[in-house]
């Protein structure tokens, strides 16, 4: 359930005293919503600024830089407090120059598809994007679009395999394995913080073949946040670094700023 | 001789420019150089841009010119924002040794501001861009840049620019946006300088010579109004649109004889949304073509009604299929067949159009191989595109592709470009 963008990292959680491990839980399902929420629920919104690092098997690097704004959608029956309902997403991208002024908007459905467009700066166009392609690699790197705006936990079936001094080990099967190119996932989950620390994705044969860690983990307003995260494909060889910065939770981002609008007038005042 | 001399000079010249430019990005750090796009406000101008080498041949033949597509580009681009402004420029120089021309092209020098908390306006040079039809254009009535198109360059430049006023409200019913264009904005039509095509007159595919010469629009009426209203109910987009001045190509004929652009209104409707695991998208425009009323005059084209109706969706990870239907429908074909001197020659009533596009990505999107093709069952005739890109880095990248033409008869729109078959290649640097 590790997911690329971070601006979230556990909300709302109410955590034992400090130093003090919380009663080991023994539902998969509630470690599952709150390592959600953990992972992408902090706060009613946040922003960050993103800085991908992308390696090939023989060394050679590409970067892409883009900032990220989130907004979690409030509705009856699905308060914000309680996490896991409806998101939109900004990502709006500074670097490298070929992609500079693109502009991805996501509207994740807790119940449905998402809408997904993209913005092409030199055609003045609005892409719509289809949501059937979300497992293909996100601009370039090693992440996938779905990586981005985070799975539905309501997607695999989830199962306790483990519980550690420092993690539940949890391990998830697709609902539709037509719909995905992995066989099943383990996820290593923070006792304390319910960050997801390590995912590992399996294929049929039960090779792992790609892996998601998080390297470096900040408390920020309160929120225990992923800064530093490394997908790495075991099969092919490569690897994508992510390191965040700047991040706030909070800030107030108007709904408009999740528009149409924003495509062609990127919202400056909530991207620095 | 004195082109081939010259092609020589812009290939050593290209060579430099490259390796300059190559040296130029060498030192950048990876680890911490964030660049500080968004932090360096408005102090600091973040250029940005490209050196392109591009190279097209046509197939068989060299009439009108053996090269397509022979110039070395250069782009330059950045933003300067202070407050609730952003003024910006993004400018091609390029080098076309094919006409044997040296051209400067602002494809934007604009500001765009907010007008209170519900308008945006953008004043200035632009590229426009509106409507559901992916290459088929039915209320997007901006400039196209067909030579472009059809030559290879980068998609990019099949929207030509326009000088005009954007201003777009945004309110909780409808969205609203207006374009003022004050001098017409034609396509980039082909004019026999690197094409050739069907000549009427001669009744033949020809090289004309001298080029197409063409009367515009003149005067304070001279100009285009273009209008969209929009809105999305859940993930369903709708869109209205309306549009005031002339057919974008020169399909007219004055009364001193000369090529013209027909006045022309427009209004029409396009809808969006999900369906399935793809998204469906549907458009239909009128063109009521101004002096045309009752569709007998040969040296103005017939009014219209347009139809598009597109499906696109990932067919397996990583490639996507999408598929159009085109339809194009003379209001009052009769009344003009009678009165042309050549009636077997008419245009169909009903004309359509099949496009299926498949793009497949792979090595994590380094590589990207495409196809593109356009075939009319009413007129036979197709337009096949197939490309292909390679990014070596975020520096480097390599383009090919080719335009094949052809059809049964020698005057539909892709039949008549069949000497024009061509394959091109770019190396792009971006900076």
């Amino acid at each position: 359930m590790k997911r690329p963008v971070r601006l979230c990292l556990f909300a709302i959680i109410l955590l034992s005293p400090h130093g003090v491990r919380a009663e080991a839980l023994g539902d998969p399902e509630e470690i599952v919503a709150r390592a959600n929420r953990a992972a992408y629920y902090a706060g009613v919104d946040g922003r960050s600024e993103a800085r991908m690092v992308i390696s090939d098997s023989q060394g050679r690097q590409q970067v892409r830089q883009f900032t990220v704004l989130r907004r979690t959608v409030s509705e009856p029956g699905y308060p914000v407090s309680a996490g896991g309902g409806d998101q939109e997403f900004l990502v709006v991208f500074s670097r490298p120059s070929d992609v500079r002024g693109t502009v991805y908007l996501v509207e994740k459905h807790v119940r449905g598809d998402d809408d997904r467009w993209l913005y092409l700066p030199g055609l003045d166009l609005v892409k719509r994007i289809s949501a059937g392609d979300k497992r293909t690699s996100f601009v370039g790197s090693h992440y996938f679009y779905e990586d981005v705006s985070g799975r539905l936990p309501s997607a695999d079936r989830h199962e306790l395999v483990d519980t550690t001094e420092q993690h539940y080990v949890l391990r998830h099967v697709p609902l539709e394995p037509n719909s995905v190119e992995f066989a099943e996932y383990t996820t290593w989950i923070d006792r304390e913080t319910f960050l997801p620390m390590r995912i590992e994705y399996r294929n049929n044969a039960g090779e792992a073949y790609r892996r998601v860690d998080a390297q470096a983990v900040e408390t920020i307003q309160g929120h225990p946040t992923v800064t530093r995260t490394l997908v790495s494909d075991l099969a092919g060889g490569g690897a994508t670094e992510m390191r965040f910065r700047n991040i706030g939770y909070d800030l107030g981002i108007p709904e408009e700023v999740f528009s149409e609008r924003s495509l062609r007038a990127p919202p400056r005042q909530w991207l620095e | 001789m004195s082109r081939r001399r010259s092609g020589g000079r812009l290939l050593a010249l290209s060579v430099v420019l490259l390796a300059a430019a190559a040296g130029a990005e060498s030192g950048e750090g990876l680890d911490d150089d964030w660049g500080d796009d968004w932090n360096g406000g408005s102090e600091a101008l973040v250029w940005t841009g490209f050196l392109e080498l591009a190279g097209g041949v046509r197939v068989d033949g060299a009439e009108p010119t053996r090269a397509t597509l022979a110039e070395l580009r250069g782009r330059a681009e950045t933003e300067w924002a202070a407050d609730r402004w952003t003024a910006s420029l993004k400018a091609d120089a390029f080098r076309d040794e094919a006409l044997n021309a040296t051209e400067l092209e602002l494809r934007e020098l604009a500001v765009q501001f907010p007008l209170g908390s519900a308008l945006d306006v953008k004043v200035g040079r632009q590229v426009l861009t509106w409507g559901t039809g992916d290459l088929l254009f039915l209320n997007d009535l901006f400039p196209k840049d067909f030579e472009s198109f059809f030559a290879g360059r980068d998609d990019e430049y099949l929207k030509a620019p326009s000088t005009a006023v954007r201003v777009t409200a945004y309110t909780d019913l409808v969205n609203i946006d207006l374009v003022w264009t004050p001098e017409f904005a034609p396509d980039t039509y082909l004019d026999g300088e690197r094409f050739s095509f069907w000549n009427p007159a001669a009744g033949a595919i020809e090289v004309l010579d001298p080029p197409l010469s063409v009367a515009r629009p003149e005067g304070l009426d001279s100009g285009e109004v273009a209008l969209r209203l929009f809105r999305r109910v859940r993930s369903t987009e709708l869109a209205l649109y309306a549009y005031h001045g002339y057919f974008k190509q020169p399909t007219a004929v004055n009364r001193r004889g000369r090529a013209t652009f027909a006045p022309m209104q427009s209004a029409g409707l396009s809808v969006r949304r999900p369906f399935g695991a793809g998204i469906l998208s549907a458009e239909g425009s009128w063109y009521e073509s101004r002096d045309d009323g009752n569709g007998d005059d040969p040296n103005v084209p017939n009014s219209q009604g347009r139809w598009l109706l597109g499906y696109e969706r990932e067919l397996i990870p990583n490639l996507t299929g999408a598929v159009q239907y085109y339809g194009e429908h003379l209001h009052n074909r009769a009344a003009l067949r009678a009165e042309l001197p050549d009636p077997s020659r008419a245009p169909d009533r009903w004309r359509s159009l099949l496009t299926l596009r498949l793009s497949y990505r792979a090595l994590r999107d380094n590589l990207t191989l495409g196809l593109f093709t356009f075939y009319s069952p009413s007129d036979d005739d197709y337009h096949l595109r197939p490309t292909a890109s390679y990014r070596f880095s975020d520096a480097w990248q390599l383009s090919g592709g080719a335009n094949l033409f052809g059809g049964s008869r020698s005057h539909t729109q892709f039949g008549q470009l069949e000497d024009n078959n061509n394959v091109y290649l770019r190396l792009r640097h971006y900076y």
